[in-house]
């Protein structure tokens, strides 16, 4: 690897003044598990990297927010949420998925910002976040903002942080009462490897009826995103093993799948109608995330 | 350009430590050439195998993907900071006493991942052990003797 700068400021608004709009080559770094393989392949050389980890007081942790929902540091690391108490009781999803999520050594040092700013396609959280209907707020010298969710992920590598901004924390609201969900992880090569496939399912009943639905896929696609088309024909059906496969059926037809080393694009076309029908058919049973 | 090395302390296997490193090096390559501790080492590179494992303010992490800036004020245990007085760690001991190896180049990466398992699942089930070790690669296949000593160890070790 080549040389550059790092600098580890203490705060968040030093971090920020050390970030530069104008250069691709400054950046944040947190575990610096997905920037280290990029630097190692030489597909990234920095300039300055902007290290998070003097910072982590202030960006580390989960606690209940206002809205009774939980909000997560930006540095907190993936075992940290694999293991709290309050993501276990309140978003059983994200513990489940996190346990297959890579492996220990990875978990104990990447961390949430450092996940959902990489932008790679192939993660696990990312549409599992767009289905709790999460928002991540974004800090620069020019302020904050919050980004929803469904804004953050904007293409193949690409998302709506710009260069001179932070991931400070992460948002995800009350779950209502009777929803369910799950993730489906469909991994081609070893049990903890990347996704093949990816699809998170969120739905709520009302009495014999489907009245609300949500359906992410990840992997299979340029980016992680929501299956419109699939929720639509939940809503309103039966949570039915009928009703299941025709939203499979739909959410399949509905992505343009992106082939690499886990699958071809007609292989991962028919993982993801086979794990959506999956995901379905286990969040009736299993996936209760009712606070 | 500002910053090219810099001078970074921490503890190793119990010894207040200095090292002079470039910002860009990993902790593996450190360890090695600043101190001569070979058990980490390099093998796929990229946080997949478990041959570079460290312990890090008692975690365990990947050394080749580990900045070695970041252990600064850190820290360290390398496989060689196991054995006290000369006595194997009951750990190591185990792996011994299965044969849990062929080669041997994957084997601090386990026993140091076997050393955190045992703190977070003293009584680990099969299910535990291999969940736990999915992501450290023994390329002579020792599996079974493998969890064969993580299940001696669990007996044995009381951390
Ligand atoms: C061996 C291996 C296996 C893996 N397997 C999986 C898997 O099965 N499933 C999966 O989902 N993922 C997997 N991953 C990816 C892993 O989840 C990411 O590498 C990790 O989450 C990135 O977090 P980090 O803190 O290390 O980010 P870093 O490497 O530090 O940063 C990543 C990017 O985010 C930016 N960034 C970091 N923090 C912030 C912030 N707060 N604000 C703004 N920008 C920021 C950086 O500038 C950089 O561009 C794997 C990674 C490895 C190395
Ligand atoms: S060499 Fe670091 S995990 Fe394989
Ligand atoms: S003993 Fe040879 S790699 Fe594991």
């Amino acid at each position: 690897m080549k040389n550059f700068e790092l600098v580890e400021p203490a705060t968040i608004d030093e971090a920020v003044a050390l970030l530069d709009p104008d250069d691709a080559g400054v950046r944040a770094i947190a575990g610096g598990t997905a920037l280290m393989l990029m630097m190692k392949a030489r597909l990234f050389e920095p300039v300055r990297l902007v290290s998070l980890r003097r910072v982590n007081g202030a960006l580390r942790g989960v606690r209940e927010n206002a809205g009774g929902g939980l909000t997560v540091g930006a540095m907190t690391t993936l075992t940290e949420l694999e293991r709290s108490p309050k993501i276990a009781a309140a978003l059983p999803v994200m513990s489940r998925a996190l346990h297959t999520l890579s492996n220990v050594r990875i978990r104990n040092v990447a961390t949430l910002g450092g996940h959902l700013a990489h932008g790679d396609p192939h993660m696990d959280l990312p549409p599992i976040l767009l289905t709790l209907g999460a928002r991540v707020r974004a800090v620069s010298r020019r302020g904050e903002r919050w980004i929803d969710i469904a804004d953050l992920f904007v293409g193949y590598y690409q998302v709506a942080v710009a260069r001179d901004e932070l991931i400070t924390e992460i948002d995800v609201p009350a779950q209502p009462a009777g929803v369910h969900t799950w993730y489906a992880k469909f991994a081609a090569l070893s049990a903890d490897d990347w996704p093949s496939v990816g699809v998170a399912v969120w739905y709520r009943t009302d009495g014999e009826r489907i009245a609300e639905a949500r359906v992410a896929v990840s992997a299979a696609t340029e980016m992680p995103l929501r299956l419109a088309g699939a929720e639509r024909a939940l809503v309103g059906n039966a949570p039915t093993p009928q009703t299941f496969a025709a939203a499979a059926d739909v959410a399949a037809e509905a992505i343009e799948p992106v082939a690499d080393i886990r699958g071809t694009a007609a292989y991962k076309r028919e993982m993801v109608r086979v794990h959506t029908r999956r995901a379905l058919a286990q969040a009736l049973h299993t996936g209760r995330a009712a606070r | 350009m500002t910053d090219a090395t810099r001078t970074i302390r921490f503890t190793l296997n119990g010894r207040a430590v200095t090292a002079r490193i470039a910002v860009y090096e990993t902790l593996v390559e450190v360890l090695q050439r600043e101190f001569a501790l070979l058990g980490a080492r390099e093998s796929c590179a990229q946080g997949l195998c478990g041959c570079c494992t460290v312990l890090v303010d008692g975690t365990a992490v990947s050394g080749c993907l580990y900045l070695a800036a970041f252990a600064d004020g850190a820290e360290l245990v390398t496989v060689e900071g196991l054995p006290k007085d000369g006595v194997l760690h009951p750990v190591q001991q185990a792996f011994v006493d299965k044969g849990a190896f062929q080669c041997g180049f994957c084997t601090p990466g386990m026993v140091l991942m076997t050393k955190e398992l045992l703190e977070q699942h003293p009584h680990p089930t099969e299910d535990q052990i291999r969940h736990y070790l999915s992501g450290n690669l023994c390329r002579c296949a020792s599996y079974p003797e493998i969890v064969q000593a993580v299940k001696l160890a669990a007996d044995k070790v009381h951390i």
